[in-house]
């Protein structure tokens, strides 16, 4: 399992643990209520375990475990076209969307429950910035996995 | 694949078809009106499926699938069994214990059965940091 799989494994874990806390403290609200606006968290339960959790947790197993990108040798060269990690595709791209996405939830998860709390424009900016940076995560994994998803060995 | 994982696909597959069920009847409620708790049972349908279905789905092949610990990590090559036990019963006692519940509040709010729904929220929350635990060193390099 390579360091970036693992990094986003354990970051997808973290983001398990804090969605189920932070239903559970949904939960608590309802039966105690504390205060009302904490309801207002109920859109970063909903980004933590959706995206924080499932989608990163997807998106580092596909990583790990996609066939690799074709590694045969260079045309007139001996050397191979990729090798070790490269053969997974673009390392840095893929550190990338672990930036974006990550940066897009806590953002998300920050910026709209305070939006809707003080509805200051800073956060309905930050929220937009959000979804921007998770459009972007997005993006970047599907252009650097897809040409992983092919037919493993000889063609028949 | 162990017997634990095989419990958590099962499970995982029974909850797939029982929300897709539900989700079936919600929309022939719209139309026919069967029952009143098919309109307030909505949020634990979608529980069931992010939940029982995605999540559940997902820790079981992790637990089949993810590196081993090594001999002298702990001799147990998953870790734990009654942790990964705990781990499957706390997740589905949570989540049935939701679904039984949160409609019934809906058509009658009482703060009783808002402790249980709280409950159910400790157990599920208990269950997701106990399967962070058990999979936390196994999210490892392979041995080459």
């Amino acid at each position: 399992m390579p360091i970036t799989t693992r990094t986003f494994i354990r970051a997808s874990i973290v983001y398990l643990c804090l969605g189920a806390l932070l239903g559970l403290t949904l939960y608590l609200q309802r039966w105690l209520a504390w205060d009302p606006r904490i309801i207002l968290f109920k859109s970063s339960h909903v980004q933590f375990t959706l995206v924080g959790w499932l989608t990163q947790f997807i998106m580092g197993v596909g990583w790990w475990l996609f066939p690799p990108l074709p590694s045969g040798p260079r045309p007139g060269s001996a050397h191979p076209i990729r090798k070790g990690q490269q053969q997974r595709g673009s390392e840095p791209l893929f550190w990338a969307t672990f930036g974006l996405l990550n940066a897009g939830i806590l953002l998300g998860a920050i910026g709209d429950p305070l939006f809707n709390w003080t509805r200051a424009p800073i956060y309905r900016t930050l929220a937009g910035l959000a979804s921007l940076f998770l459009l972007a995560a997005a993006v970047c994994f599907v252009a650097n996995v897809w040409g992983r998803i092919r037919e493993l060995g000889r063609p028949r | 694949m162990p017997p634990i994982a095989r419990a958590f696909v099962k499970a995982a597959f029974a909850y797939l078809l029982v929300a897709f069920l539900l989700g079936a009847l919600m929309m022939l409620d719209r139309w026919l009106n069967i029952s009143r708790w098919l309109k307030v049972v909505y949020a634990s349908q979608i529980h069931l499926l992010m939940v029982g279905w995605i999540t559940q789905l997902t820790i079981g092949v992790a637990y089949w699938m993810f590196p081993r610990f090594l001999k002298e990590q702990d001799p147990r090559p998953r870790g734990s069994d009654r942790l990964a036990w705990g781990i499957f019963a706390c997740l589905n006692v949570g989540l049935l214990l939701r679904f039984t519940v949160e409609p019934v509040s809906f058509l009658a709010p009482s703060p009783w059965l808002n402790a249980l729904l709280a409950l159910s929220a400790t157990v599920q929350a208990a269950a997701a940091i106990g399967f962070g635990l058990l999979i936390w060193g196994r999210v490892r390099a392979m041995e080459p």
